[in-house]
C-alpha cells in the first residue's frame, strides 16, 4: 500500500464510481440527460432564431417594394451608363441587393388618350415589385402591359393589338410623331398608381422616341439596417454625379419599426422559455439527486467527509451536463433550421459557437442543481438519514 | 378511507410534492404565456404593420385614370365622384371593428402663387383629412385622417386642422423650389376662384406629396366648386391573409358555393372587406393595394409560423419535463406501492390512489402555473407591443389537456411497471 | 484499558428521553449484545456508539477519545479508522458490484485495494460472486457483502444492528458462524438484537428500557444477576 499510489488509485476509484453510477442506473440517467438535453435545445434554437431571424424577416419586408429610390440631380435625366456604378455603390458592404429597377416615363397616346408608358427592364421589375399581379403574360418585345385602370378605361384586353404614338412636340426642337404597333400581353392589377401606367421593356420605348440611355428614376430594394442605408446614400453621393438618393422614407420608417417589434419579442420569449426551462432541469437534477438521501447517508455512515461526497455528485452530474448540454446543443440548432426552412424557405446560418456555450450553461445548471440537494443531506445525520426508511 | 390516505400522503413528504407541483406550474406558466402571445400575435403584428398605410382602395365607379405617383394628374371636371357624406358608413359593415382608419382624397390641378412672387405655378393640390372626428351612424365616436394614416411624415412648423379656412401645407420639394417657408402665404387659384392661404407647415413624406400642396378637404372642394366630392378613399384595415378561398372569392364571390360565401364574407379577408365597402358606399370600386395587402398577408402568416413552432418547441419541452418528473417520482414510491400489494390492494385501487395524489398536486400546480403565465404574457404584451394581450379562453382547456395528458402518459407506465414487480421484490428494496 | 466509556449518556429530543444517564464499559475483545424492545433507545445507543449522533450530554470515550464532544468532521474520522457497521438493510450501494461496495469503504479510509477487497470476500465466502450487484445477491449473500465491508479497514469495534433480523435460518446461522470467528480473532463486537438466541451468543447482555439499562447478564459468568435494582453506576 504504497502512499504514492494511493492517489492515482482513489483517483481510478472515483471515477469508477462515477461512471458505474451513469452506467448503471439507466432510467434516472435517462431523465437527468433529457432534462439537459431539452434545456441546451431551447438554448441554443431560440439565440440562434433570435440573432437570425429579424434579418430574415427583413428580406422578406422587401415583398413592400423598393426602399432605396435615386434620381436626377441637377440633370433632366440618369444617364443609363452610370447604372453599374449605382448597383457598385449599393451592393458594396453587407446589405442583401435584392433587385434594381430603372424606368423610363414618357407621355405616350393610345387612341388620342394621353396615358403614361413606363420604360423598364421587365425582369428587373420582378425582383422589386414582387406584388405585381398580372393576368396574361409578361410582355416580350413587341408587347405591352396595361395597368387596369387604363384598360377599363380604353377598353383594352389581353392579346389586343394598340398603336402608341409618341409625339417629339413636346420636347424642344424635334417635331415628329412616331407610332409603333403592340400587342398587350396582359393586365396589371395593383390597386396602386402602377394601375394607371402601361408598361414595356424600355428598349421598346426608347424604339418609339428614339432616345436612348435616358433614365427618370431608379430604385433599389436593398435588405439591411437603417445604418447601412445612410452609408449607401453617402456612397452613391461620393461615387455617382448627377443624382440624388433617398431612402424610400415609408418603408424605411415602418420596416425599423415592425423589425424592432419582432426582435423584442423574440428576445422577450428567449429570455422567458430559457429561464423556465433551466429551472425545470433545476428541479428534475434536484429530484433526481434527492432520492439518494439514502446513498449519501450510507457513504457518512462509511466515514466520508461532506466535501468527498458533494464531489462525487458533482462529478456525476458535470458528466451529464456535459453530455446532455452536447446533445440538446445540436439539436437545438437542428431546431432553428427547422424553422428557418420552414418559415422562409431559406436556411440558417448555424453558429456553431452556441454548442460550447450550451455545454457550459448545461454543466452549470447541472452543478448548482446538483449540489443544493447533495449539501442538504450531507449535512444530516447520517443515523437520520438511515433511519428514515 | 381513500381521502384519508391521500391527504395523509401529500401532507408527508412535501418537499417532493413540491417539487413536483412547482415543476407542473413552471411548465404551465411557460405554455400559458407561450400560447396566449402566440394566439395573439397575428392580431399585434398586423396592428404593427398599419404603420405602412392603407391596403384598401375606394375610387369611383368609372373613373378615368389617375396618375398620382409620378406627378400627372387629370383635371376633376369629367370625373365621377364618392359622396364625402357616405365615408362615415365604412365604420358600419361587418368588419366594421377591422378598419383602423381611412382618409377621403380630392385632387386637382390648381395655380399657386406665393405672395410676392410675379409668376403662378401650376401645382398638384390634395384636398383631405387631417384628423377628423367622425359622429358615426353607430353612436361612436371615431378620428380619421392624415396624421395617423401618414405616420411616416415629417412636418416642419405644424400640421394643418380639418377645420382651418385658409392654411395649407406645402411638399418639401415644391417648397424649395418656390422658395416658401413656414408662415409664408400663398395664393391658389382654380377656374376664377382664389384662396389666399398661409403656410403652416411643409411635409417631408419621402414620396410624391413633396410636390404637392396639401389641405384640408373642405377648402379644396369650396375652390374647385365641388362640394361634398371626394376622389377616393384610402382605407386601413386589420385583415386575414389570403387562402385559397379568399383568392377565388376576390377573382368572382358569385362563383361560391352558399356555404363558401357565407364563411368568405365572416372572415376578414381583404376582398371581403372590400366587397362589404362596396356595399355601403354607392357607386364605388373597393380594391386591395396589392403593394400592402400581399406583403403583410406575406409578413403575418410567417410570424404566426415562426411564433408556432417556437410555442410547439415550448410545448414539447414542457410535457417531456413534466413527463421526466413524473415517471421519476412514481419510480420512487416503489416501496409503498409493494406494501400496498402486500397488504392485498388490487391493481386499481392502487393505480387509483398513486393517480389522484399527482394529479391533486398537479392541478394545484397547474393553477397557480396558469396565472403566472398569464401574468408572464402580459409582461411580453406591455413591453413588446405596448398593449395587453388579448385573453383567450382557448387556453385553459389546451393546457389543461396538455399537463393530464402528460401527468398520465408519465405515471401509468411507471406504475404498471411497479405493478408488475414482486411485492417482496419492492419491499426489500431492490 | 476499556475500548469504549459510555458515562453518564443522555440523548433527548425535546421532551422526548431516548437515553437516560447510560453508563457502560465495553473490553477489547469482548462481544456484547444490548437488547431491548422497541422504543428502548438501542438504535440510539448505536448511532452515538457508531458515531452517528452525539449525546446531549454524558462522555463517550472510544479507543481512548472522547467523541461526545466532536464536530462532524471528527466523528467522520473516527468512522473510518475505528468502526465498522453492519446494518440491519444491508445499505448497499445498488449500482456498484459486491467488490465495489467493498472498495468504496477503502476509498474512504485510506486508499481502494481492489485484491485485498476480493480477498475480504472470499473470506465471507463470496468470492465467486465478487462482480454481481445488490439486487443479484440474495439477502444472506447481501448482509455478507456488508460484512466483508465492515472489516476491510481493520476497525477496532464491530457494531451490527440487527444483523440477521432479515435473514433466512440457513444465512443467519452462516452470519452468527462468521461473528464467532471474528470473536476468536480478537475482533470486539456490539450486537444489538431483539433475538434472545443471538443475543445469548455473547458474552455479555445488557437489557434496555426506556432508555435506561434495565439488566445485564454475564453469559461467560453463566451467572444471572437478579432483577431490576441494577445500581445507576450499572456493573463493569
Amino acid at each position: 500500500m504504497a502512499v504514492e499510489n494511493s492517489g492515482a488509485s482513489r483517483r481510478r476509484m472515483y471515477v469508477r464510481m462515477v461512471l458505474r453510477s451513469l452506467s448503471r442506473r439507466r432510467s434516472r440517467v435517462v431523465i437527468a440527460l433529457l432534462a439537459i438535453a431539452i434545456g441546451a435545445t431551447t438554448l441554443t434554437g431560440l439565440i440562434s432564431i433570435y440573432t437570425d431571424i429579424p434579418r430574415q424577416m427583413g428580406r422578406e419586408l422587401r415583398s413592400y417594394g423598393a426602399n432605396l429610390v435615386v434620381i436626377p440631380d441637377g440633370k433632366p435625366v440618369i444617364d443609363a451608363n452610370v447604372l453599374p456604378a449605382l448597383d457598385a455603390a449599393v451592393g458594396d458592404g453587407d446589405g442583401d441587393l435584392v433587385g434594381r429597377a430603372a424606368y423610363r416615363y414618357e407621355t405616350v397616346t393610345i387612341n388620342s388618350q394621353p396615358v403614361s408608358a413606363a420604360g423598364t427592364d421587365l425582369d428587373d421589375v420582378r425582383a422589386v415589385r414582387p406584388y405585381w399581379q398580372v393576368s396574361g403574360a409578361w410582355p416580350q418585345a413587341g408587347e405591352i402591359l396595361v395597368g387596369r385602370d387604363v384598360a377599363d378605361q380604353l377598353g383594352l384586353a389581353t392579346g389586343e393589338s394598340v398603336t402608341l404614338a409618341w409625339s417629339a412636340g413636346k420636347k424642344q426642337g424635334s417635331d415628329s410623331d412616331s407610332t409603333d404597333e403592340f400587342t398587350v400581353s396582359g393586365v396589371l392589377d395593383t390597386g396602386g398608381s402602377e394601375d394607371a401606367l402601361v408598361i414595356l421593356e424600355r428598349a421598346g420605348l426608347e424604339g418609339l422616341t428614339g432616345e436612348v440611355g435616358a433614365i427618370d428614376v431608379v430604385e433599389y430594394s436593398v435588405a439591411t439596417s437603417a445604418d447601412q442605408m445612410s452609408a449607401i446614400v453617402t456612397r452613391i453621393t461620393e461615387s455617382t454625379p448627377g443624382v440624388a438618393a433617398s431612402p424610400v422614407k415609408r418603408l424605411a420608417r415602418s420596416e425599423t419599426t415592425v423589425l424592432a417589434t419582432l426582435s423584442s419579442l423574440l428576445l422577450l420569449v428567449t429570455v422567458i422559455v430559457l429561464a423556465l426551462t433551466m429551472i425545470t432541469v433545476a428541479t428534475t437534477m434536484m429530484a433526481v439527486v434527492a432520492e439518494r438521501r439514502a446513498e449519501i447517508g450510507l457513504r457518512k455512515a462509511l466515514g466520508a467527509e461532506n466535501r468527498s461526497i458533494i464531489g462525487e455528485f458533482l462529478g456525476e452530474g458535470m458528466a451529464l451536463g456535459a453530455l446532455g448540454g452536447l446533445a440538446g446543443g445540436i439539436a437545438g440548432l437542428g431546431f432553428a433550421q427547422v424553422v428557418s426552412l420552414n418559415v422562409f424557405s431559406r436556411g440558417i446560418a448555424t453558429d456553431w459557437t452556441l454548442v460550447p456555450i450550451a455545454v457550459l450553461a448545461s454543466v452549470a445548471v447541472t452543478a448548482v442543481a446538483c449540489i443544493v440537494p447533495v449539501r442538504r443531506a450531507a449535512y444530516i445525520e447520517p443515523a437520520i438519514v438511515l433511519r428514515g426508511e | 378511507m381513500f381521502w384519508r390516505m391521500v391527504t395523509r400522503a401529500l401532507l408527508r413528504q412535501r418537499s417532493k410534492r413540491l417539487l413536483i407541483a412547482l415543476t407542473v406550474a413552471l411548465g404551465v406558466s411557460l405554455s400559458t404565456a407561450i400560447l396566449s402571445v402566440m394566439l395573439d400575435v397575428g392580431d399585434k403584428v398586423n396592428a404593427e404593420l398599419k404603420t405602412y398605410g392603407a391596403n384598401i382602395v375606394i375610387r369611383p365607379k368609372g373613373v378615368a385614370a389617375v396618375d398620382d405617383l409620378y406627378g400627372q394628374l387629370e383635371t376633376p371636371a369629367a370625373q365621377a365622384m364618392l359622396a364625402e357624406a357616405d365615408l362615415g358608413k365604412i365604420k358600419t359593415i361587418f368588419w366594421a371593428f377591422n378598419i383602423t382608419d381611412f382618409a377621403p382624397f380630392l385632387e386637382a390641378k390648381v395655380s399657386l402663387r406665393p405672395e410676392g412672387a410675379a409668376e403662378a405655378v401650376p401645382v398638384p393640390a390634395v384636398g383631405t383629412w387631417i384628423a377628423k372626428e367622425l359622429a358615426l351612424p353607430t353612436g361612436e365616436d371615431a378620428i380619421a385622417g392624415m396624421r395617423s394614416m401618414r405616420s411616416w411624415w415629417d412636418v416642419q412648423g405644424a400640421w394643418i386642422a380639418d377645420t382651418d379656412a385658409d392654411t395649407v401645407m406645402v411638399g418639401k420639394t415644391l417648397a424649395a423650389e418656390q422658395g416658401i417657408s413656414v408662415g409664408d402665404r400663398v395664393n391658389l387659384t382654380y377656374s376664377g376662384r382664389s384662396i389666399n392661404a398661409r403656410v403652416a407647415g411643409i411635409v417631408d413624406s419621402g414620396g410624391a406629396e413633396d410636390g404637392q400642396v396639401i389641405v384640408p378637404l373642405t377648402m379644396l372642394q369650396r375652390l374647385i366648386d365641388k362640394p361634398g366630392a371626394v376622389g377616393r378613399v384610402e382605407v386601413s384595415a386589420l385583415t386575414t391573409p389570403d387562402n385559397e378561398l379568399a383568392r377565388r372569392a376576390a377573382k368572382d364571390p358569385s362563383s361560391l358555393s352558399a356555404q363558401d360565401w357565407e364563411t368568405w364574407y365572416c372572415t376578414a379577408y381583404v376582398s371581403a372587406i372590400s366587397y362589404q365597402i362596396e356595399e355601403v358606399i354607392e357607386g364605388s370600386v373597393a380594391k386591395p393595394v396589392r403593394q400592402v395587402a400581399e406583403s403583410e398577408g406575406l409578413i403575418l402568416e410567417k410570424t404566426q409560423l415562426l411564433m408556432l413552432l417556437i410555442t410547439a418547441l415550448s410545448l414539447i419541452g414542457t410535457a417531456l419535463g413534466i413527463a421526466n418528473l413524473i415517471t421519476a417520482s412514481v419510480m420512487e414510491r416503489a416501496p409503498e406501492v409493494g406494501l400496498m400489494k402486500a397488504l392485498g390492494a388490487t391493481d386499481r385501487s392502487v393505480v387509483g390512489l398513486v393517480l389522484t395524489e399527482i394529479v391533486l398536486v398537479g392541478s394545484l400546480g397547474g393553477v397557480l402555473g396558469y396565472l403566472a403565465g398569464l401574468g408572464l404574457a402580459q409582461i411580453i404584451g406591455a413591453s413588446v407591443f405596448g398593449s395587453t394581450i388579448a385573453f383567450t379562453p382557448i387556453v385553459i382547456p389546451i393546457v389543461s389537456v396538455l399537463v393530464l395528458g402528460v401527468i398520465l402518459i408519465g405515471s401509468i407506465p411507471s406504475i404498471r411497471l411497479l405493478l408488475s414487480l414482486r411485492p417482496a421484490e419492492v419491499l426489500h428494496g431492490r | 484499558m476499556n475500548l469504549l466509556e459510555l458515562r453518564g449518556v443522555t440523548k433527548s429530543y425535546g421532551d422526548v428521553h431516548a437515553l437516560r444517564d447510560v453508563d457502560l464499559c465495553v473490553e477489547p475483545g469482548e462481544w456484547l449484545s444490548i437488547v431491548g424492545p422497541s422504543g428502548s433507545g438501542k438504535s440510539t445507543m448505536m448511532n452515538i456508539v457508531g458515531c452517528m449522533d452525539s449525546p446531549t450530554a454524558g462522555s463517550v470515550v472510544l479507543d481512548g477519545v472522547d467523541i461526545a464532544s466532536m464536530n462532524a468532521s471528527g466523528l467522520a474520522h473516527a468512522r473510518r479508522n475505528t468502526i465498522g457497521l453492519i446494518f440491519q438493510k444491508f445499505h448497499l450501494v445498488a449500482h456498484l458490484s459486491a467488490v465495489e461496495n467493498v472498495m468504496v469503504a477503502q476509498y474512504y479510509h485510506s486508499m481502494p485495494d481492489q485484491a485485498e477487497a476480493l480477498a475480504a470476500l472470499a473470506r465471507v465466502g463470496l468470492g465467486e460472486r465478487a462482480s454481481h450487484l445488490p439486487s443479484q445477491l440474495s439477502g444472506g449473500e447481501q448482509q455478507r457483502v456488508c460484512i466483508a465491508r465492515a472489516l476491510i479497514n481493520y476497525p477496532k469495534l464491530v457494531l451490527a444492528d440487527e444483523p440477521t433480523g432479515n435473514l433466512d435460518e440457513a444465512n443467519e446461522l452462516l452470519v452468527l458462524d462468521f461473528f464467532r470467528q471474528l470473536h476468536a480473532d480478537g475482533t470486539t463486537l456490539i450486537v444489538v438484537t431483539h433475538d434472545p438466541e443471538v443475543a445469548a451468543l455473547g458474552d455479555r447482555q445488557i437489557v434496555l428500557n426506556h432508555g435506561r439499562i434495565v439488566r445485564q447478564i454475564d453469559n461467560r459468568a453463566n451467572a444471572r444477576v437478579p432483577v431490576a435494582l441494577t445500581p445507576p453506576g450499572g456493573l463493569s
